[in-house]
């Protein structure tokens, strides 16, 4: 009893500005609302539109790439980095910062960076034109074929320094033993990665890999700054789709329905790793 | 005795004087901030300052709000709060301000102020909704051609009349390695709607999207459909900033540079683009009205906008006040006519009743020439209009968001405006169309 008393009011302000916002406007994807006026029930009404919309569809798909792209790229790249750096003995500080930097910089300061950089006209599109690369002379954020791989480039960019700073800290945490003992046996620094770092530092990867799905879904900013979903949604992402649909179209009850999907896609992710960690997996 | 009748005298004095700080009504203004452009200096200088000195009763504060104004103030409105004097977008935000009976009636205030009379009509129907005036439009556009006059002079060109002419200008000014248009939709892709819009009121004419405006023809009909196929065409040729992908990266800065620095020949943009081409040094510019791209022209027509309103809140506590400070930027043709003027005519142009004297001789003639045919040739019944004015909210996100995909060959223009045609259905049936005056 009294261990609730301590968490009552905690428990009270997360029921206030977390729980009941978040069921309200679960309930909303099941209405007409258009943000101003009368709400009317349609079932589900919002979700069969839905599952027949060709933006929407393309939406999903993307976001897949996108997570698809988190786990691999960045993830790989920040275990190769991590394990590099553990065997820097001098300035290791600086190239944590030099690594973290890009993390602590605001998006918009990021976006506008690489919008510049990809620019067809003023940027390395012009660089590649003069040395006579034609071919290189575009720009990766206005083209469609490309510009969803551009943004999540950059967003990468932004996000693996990260990886690289939670990795390097579980690193730090394995047992100098444990390397002793594969120096003793002969281990190539590969053989140590694999057999000694990668086991040690499993339950850190896992949780990367599980923040990255989750944090996948929300995905907004970069694609909101860089691309706004375009070149003819070939960037679109469903936290974007969302946007517009609740504050461009006033389609509230619309993009509740969309929310009301992202909110059960993260707990099904969350209750699948719930059941690895029930069956024994070190998460 | 003296002393007490002092000391009496004191307190009644103190008691009256503060009655009368006390009594009088604060009004509170929210307004989108562009603190950048000096606009929020001016807008106190002459519209705050300018109504508390005129008079005693009401105390008007603006309150510049950063970032998503609209969002704001939907937040506040639903909360039941917000501010007396409500500013908003357009005419999409005031439909659903309304019908949420969010707004106070100005039908009163109209009427009894005459504000029929010094309103242009037009304008004034763009705030009607239901028989009531909801709101005061705050600003008009529409869509004009800006050319470099020097560069024109020099090379023997003039400007086209119709669309033969309009292709021939653009290859001949291609050939001298120029873009025939300066712009682009970086950080603002709704400049497809001013394309859009362009060509509808252009090629398939005014009467037409009139007409399918209030639901007395499809969309799909073939006049439309030429005249989107019609700026696929030209989209595709470069005729903006070189090609499809250079229009997608460049900004406001970067055309204005292009229309600055001869790398493009002609500007096609709203009215608010005076502020570029006033700002071109060197050259001489000149503007003219789009010409209409059919193949022999005609008489060329102003596509009516208006950008932001001014309501009243009806949970106001002070209706009364707030309406008398609308009421004061009605009636005070000379102030707004300053005010526009220190913003070169590109903010706070009301639709109101103007005369060629009101502006000035200090006014750049082009300028006042611009305002003068405006008046004339809208009120002759040469008016078109844009997207953002009257079409309801999805068809007005579809025609600019859902472009792009007709121009990367995604869906066909007849499948875009089935699309359109669905969506217009749909606001029609759920009665959110935005009021079109009878032609």
């Amino acid at each position: 009893m009294t261990s609730w008393l301590f968490l009552a009011p905690v428990l009270f302000i997360h029921l206030l500005v977390v729980a009941v916002p978040s069921l309200s406007s679960l309930a909303l994807c099941f209405t007409d609302w258009n943000g101003f006026g009368k709400i009317n029930f349609v079932g589900f009404e919002n979700f069969i539109e839905l599952f027949d919309d060709r933006v929407f569809k393309k939406a999903v798909t993307h976001n897949l790439i996108w997570t698809g792209l988190f786990l691999t790229v960045p993830i790989a790249l920040a275990l190769l980095a991590a394990f590099l750096l553990t065997g820097v003995r001098r300035f290791q500080m600086f190239y944590r910062f030099v690594f973290f930097f890009p993390y602590i910089l605001a998006s918009i300061v990021n976006c506008l960076i690489w919008k510049y950089l990809f620019h067809p006209i003023h940027g390395l599109a012009a660089f590649f034109r003069d040395i006579g690369w034609e071919s290189l002379a575009t720009s990766p954020l206005t083209t469609k074929e490309t510009s969803l791989y551009a943004v999540a480039f950059v967003d990468g960019w932004h996000f693996w320094g990260f990886l690289v700073v939670i990795y390097i800290t579980a690193m730090y945490q394995v047992e100098e033993s444990l390397y002793e003992a594969a120096d003793i046996e002969g281990a190539s620094k590969w053989q140590k990665f694999r057999y000694v770092t990668f086991p040690s530092i499993r339950p850190m990867f896992l949780f990367s890999f599980l923040i990255i799905i989750i944090w996948s879904v929300p995905a907004f900013d970069y694609v909101y700054i860089l691309t706004s979903g375009g070149p003819a949604y070939s960037s679109e992402v469903v936290a974007n789709f969302m946007y517009f649909e609740a504050f461009r179209n006033m389609n509230v009850g619309y993009a509740s329905a969309v929310g009301a999907l992202m909110f059960v896609y993260v707990f099904t992710i969350l209750g699948f790793f719930w059941t690895l960690r029930k069956l024994g997996w070190e998460i | 005795m003296r002393i007490k009748n002092l000391l009496y005298g004191i307190v009644a004095s103190t008691v009256l004087f503060s009655t009368a700080v006390v009594a009088k009504t604060d009004v509170i203004w929210w307004e989108y901030s562009e603190e950048g452009s000096g606009l929020n200096d001016a807008l106190v200088k002459y519209i705050q300052d300018g109504f508390n000195q005129s008079q005693e009763d009401v105390e008007l504060e603006i309150i510049f709000k950063e970032g998503e104004y609209n969002e704001a103030t939907r937040t506040a409105l639903l909360a039941g709060v917000g501010p007396d004097i409500i500013s908003s977008s357009g005419a999409t935000y005031v439909a659903k301000y309304a019908s949420g009976g969010f707004l106070m009636s100005l039908e009163e205030v109209a009427e009894k102020n005459g504000w029929k009379d010094k309103i242009l009509p037009w304008a004034y129907n763009t705030g009607v909704f239901g028989g009531n005036l909801y709101s005061l439009p705050k600003n008009y556009e529409s869509m004009l051609y800006f050319y470099n006059k020097t560069l024109f002079d020099e090379n023997g060109w003039s400007l086209p009349t119709n669309l033969g002419e309009y292709e021939a200008l653009a290859g001949m000014i291609q050939s001298k390695g120029m873009y025939p248009f300066a712009y682009g939709s970086s950080g603002w892709p709704m400049t497809h709607e001013h394309l859009a819009g362009n060509y509808l009121n252009t090629v398939a004419g005014p009467d037409n999207v009139y007409k399918a405006m209030i639901g007395e023809k499809e969309w799909t009909a073939p006049e439309f459909v030429e005249a989107l196929e019609l700026l696929k065409k030209h989209m595709m040729a470069g005729y903006w900033s070189g090609s499809l992908e250079n229009y997608y990266a460049v900004g406001w800065d970067d055309f204005s540079a292009q229309f600055h620095n001869r790398e493009a020949a002609m500007l096609q943009i709203g009215s608010w683009g005076f502020e570029i081409a006033t700002a071109l040094e060197g050259d001489e510019w000149g503007w003219a009205p789009l010409p209409i791209l059919t193949k022999n022209g005609g008489e060329p027509n102003y596509q009516l906008s208006v950008g932001g309103t001014l309501s009243v809140n009806a949970a106001s506590k002070n209706q009364d006040a707030a309406a008398e400070v609308l009421n004061w930027i009605v009636s005070n043709r000379e102030t707004i006519v300053e005010f526009t003027k220190s913003r070169d005519f590109g903010a706070w142009l009301m639709p109101l009743y103007y005369e060629a004297s009101d502006f000035g001789d200090d006014v750049d003639p082009r300028l006042r020439d611009y305002l003068v045919d405006f008046s004339e040739r809208t009120g002759k019944g040469h008016y078109g209009y844009t997207t953002w004015t009257y079409y309801p909210p999805e068809a007005g996100t579809h025609i600019w968001k859902d472009m792009e995909v007709v121009w990367a060959g995604d869906i066909s223009v007849k499948e875009f405006l089935g699309e359109q045609q669905e969506l217009w259905e749909k606001a029609r049936k759920n009665n959110e169309l935005l009021p079109i005056a009878a032609r």
